[in-house]
């Protein structure tokens, strides 16, 4: 399970490669995804240790994301990160296990995602 | 006493009953109507007496008595058509020539007292009988014309003189074949009874009968009053309120003047045109309007001097107004017209201060309506700026979060790896996405430009085509070759800033809505005073759903992919500021088959200013 990677889900390109780039950075492993369909492909594969995902996105967003997890009867810890000011409502709809802001700092993002992993 | 005696007294009885009434009335208000039917009634009742003390024998029969009494037969019609003159109009010429008949006819019957000449009832027949139809005709046209209870009355009137028509053919008859007088004279007794009751009903109706006969149209007004204040607008309220006061009154027309604080005066909608009323200027309608009671005129000429030529225009001699105030609040007058006065009563006021009382409460409810509308829109209004404030802050935050988190890892990687080399793709992303910052800063301040008006400043001739071909030579690459149309220059007096930023935004979004890549084409040229420059492309297309909205803050179309295509949805709104602040239009052509035209128009030289277009 230490192995397994992180996988980060948001749909902005440049979002997406830098949070990959902190996170390889701090010596995790990281899939990424621009999508919850990209995202469900990866889960059917090695389980990641943590979900970064991203609420308002294209062709399934993180509300659906989640849903198919749950339908699928996989439990995973998730943490959402979003722009949106409903951050915290979002990621208890979703049954997350955190969430953060955008824009974050790189410790705060770090901080969330050891206690997760740890 | 048999039945021919038995109609004969009750007629008698009857005609002495309306004689005391209508003489009280003309004695208390002398108006030329209540003369006109106080004298018509003295000669019905003169006539009766006298018949009646020479029946009994008090008075003996004598000539002189008898001219007088067959004189006052033959003014009957001519005060009828007096009455006829005081409620609308008879013709003048009538008048003089039935004044003059009736004066020849008098003449000679006391001239003849005694030794009448055989001839003479068969002309005096024809006066009256001829005279009777006309007036039975005149009355019901009336009552044609007329409406309510005024439409009631005249048609009582013309009842009557159908009544006196048949009492006098009646007696002519009687006259003519002795034989059947027995069965003829109590007829005609009853057809004069039937007159002078039909008369009484239609000039002089006592008020029980008059709000009777207002009571179906005040009725139908106020049953229908709930709906008024939904009506589309003020003045279709007004128009409907105006027709149900005059109707339930009988007028023919009624106003409602609404008082405007701002200026100080009652605006009245009269026809087409507005009349503003100072309330000060001495007029019936203000003083109403001031002292806050009913007023009613029967002589505007007298009681509205300085405003009267208005009235006397439309054919108005007489007033009703009533003041309408909801509480405190003084909101206008209402005023019902009348060609003549005898159409109006004095217990008329109180109607009118009803109805005064009932517009009062329609326009209230309308304030209310209106301005829990105004408040929904506010409501609107904050919530469009309370979508685009979270819109914009989301889409800002989608750049800051690279560049923060970019600089932070940065930062930590120079501290912990001094010696490793630039992290050049690093250093990529975060140009491109402060550039993409400054972008969205610059959309959303221009779209503040463009809501205030502010997007065109300074302005010098300027050439499109050479516009269009440096935006193109800019946009150009392999995958969306670009082509500019133009025969010539294209010159008018622009921003050059905003001309070049407008046809920037629409060649980028050609290419930017030609993902598969594909030609963009601009076409400049001028046309009856108007430059024209388009810009189209074989990209994606605009729903028809779409084309209304494509110039809104923030809309996007309905085939445009949120993500796919970066953008707050500005570009086009501003597009539009710029084309309009310009005196100009843009819109949106579908192109068939696949892709989309974008189409501005300015005004070109000689045009400068011309807003009437688009």
């Amino acid at each position: 399970m230490a192995d397994a990677p992180i996988l980060v889900i948001d749909d902005d390109p440049a979002i997406l490669s830098t949070v990959t780039d902190i996170l390889e950075f701090e010596g995790y492993q990281v899939e990424q995804a621009r999508n919850g369909v990209e995202g469900l492909a990866h889960v059917a594969g090695a389980l990641p240790r943590l979900v970064l995902l991203d609420m308002r996105m294209p062709v399934l967003d993180g509300w659906g994301f989640a849903g198919a997890l749950r339908a699928r009867g996989i439990h995973l810890p998730i943490l959402v990160m979003t722009a949106a000011q409903d951050a915290r409502r979002w990621a208890q709809e979703i049954g997350a296990d955190g969430y953060i802001a955008k824009p974050f700092d790189v410790p705060a993002l770090l901080l969330a995602v050891e206690g997760l992993v740890g | 006493m048999n039945a021919d005696q038995l109609i004969q007294y009750l007629s008698w009885a009857v005609y002495l009953a309306i004689f005391a009434q209508v003489s009280l009335r003309a004695l208390r208000r002398p108006l030329a109507a209540n003369v006109d039917i106080a004298l018509f009634f003295v000669c019905s009742t003169v006539i009766i007496l006298l018949s009646a003390a020479q029946a009994a024998g008090v008075v003996p029969r004598s000539p002189l008595l008898l001219a007088l009494e067959s004189s006052l037969l033959l003014s009957l019609p001519f005060l009828l058509l007096r009455l006829v003159d005081d409620f609308s109009a008879a013709p003048g010429w009538l008048l003089r020539a039935a004044g003059v008949a009736l004066a020849i006819f008098i003449v000679i019957t006391f001239a003849t007292a005694g030794h009448a000449p055989a001839w003479l009832p068969a002309p005096e027949l024809v006066y009256l009988i001829g005279l009777l139809g006309y007036l039975t005709s005149a009355f019901w046209r009336e009552a044609r014309r007329t409406r309510g209870v005024t439409m009631r009355r005249m048609r009582a009137a013309a009842f009557g003189c159908l009544w006196l028509t048949v009492q006098f053919v009646l007696i002519g008859l009687s006259l003519g074949a002795r034989q059947a007088s027995g069965l003829l004279s109590p007829l005609a007794d009853l057809a004069g009874l039937l007159s002078g009751v039909s008369y009484y009903l239609g000039f002089a109706p006592p008020a029980l009968i008059r709000r009777a006969w207002q009571e179906p149209e005040l009725r139908s007004f106020l049953s229908g009053a709930a709906r008024l204040p939904r009506l589309p607008d003020t003045a279709s309220i007004l128009q409907a309120m105006e027709r149900g006061a005059a109707t339930s009154v009988g007028a023919p027309h009624a106003s409602i003047g609404l008082w405007d604080d701002a200026a100080g005066v009652l605006r009245f909608a009269l026809d087409t045109e507005e009349y503003a009323l100072d309330p000060h200027s001495g007029a019936i309608t203000g003083r109403a309007f001031l002292d806050q009671r009913a007023l009613y005129s029967d002589n505007i000429t007298r009681d509205s001097p300085g405003t009267a030529t208005i009235g006397v225009a439309r054919g108005v001699r007489a007033l009703l107004i009533a003041p309408i105030t909801a509480g405190e609040r003084r909101l206008g007058v209402l005023v019902v017209y009348a060609p003549r006065a005898p159409i109006f009563a004095e217990e008329d006021l109180a109607l009118a201060q009803l109805l005064a009382d009932q517009a009062a409460v329609v326009l209230e409810s309308r304030a209310l309506i209106d301005e829990a509308a105004r408040v929904r829109a506010r409501e609107e209004v904050a919530r469009l700026k309370e979508d685009f404030l979270s819109a914009a802050a989301h889409d800002l935050k989608t750049p800051l979060t690279t560049l923060v988190a970019q600089t932070q890892l940065l930062e930590r990687k120079a501290r912990r790896m001094p010696d490793a080399p630039a992290d050049l793709p690093s250093i990529e992303r975060l140009v491109s996405e402060a550039q993409r910052l400054r972008t969205l800063v610059l959309e959303l301040l221009d779209a503040t430009r463009a809501e205030q008006g502010r997007l065109v400043s300074r302005r010098e001739a300027i050439d499109l085509a050479e516009a269009a071909r440096e935006v193109c030579a800019r946009r150009c690459s392999a995958r969306h070759p670009c082509d500019v149309v133009a025969e010539g220059p294209v010159i008018g007096e622009y921003d050059p800033v905003r001309i070049l930023q407008l046809t920037e935004n629409l060649v980028e979004n050609a290419v930017k809505y030609s993902p598969d890549g594909g030609p963009v084409e601009l076409k400049v040229w001028r046309e009856d005073g108007w430059n024209h420059l388009t810009v189209s492309d074989r990209g994606i297309g605009i729903p028809p759903a779409d084309v209304d909205r494509l110039f809104e803050r923030f809309h996007r179309g309905e085939n445009v992919d949120d993500r796919r295509f970066a953008g707050m949805g500005l570009g086009l709104y501003i597009c539009r500021g710029i084309a309009e602040q310009h005196g100009g239009w843009i819109r949106a052509e579908p192109r068939n088959p696949g892709g989309s035209t974008f189409h501005v128009a300015l005004p070109g030289p000689g045009h400068e200013g011309d807003h009437d277009h688009g």
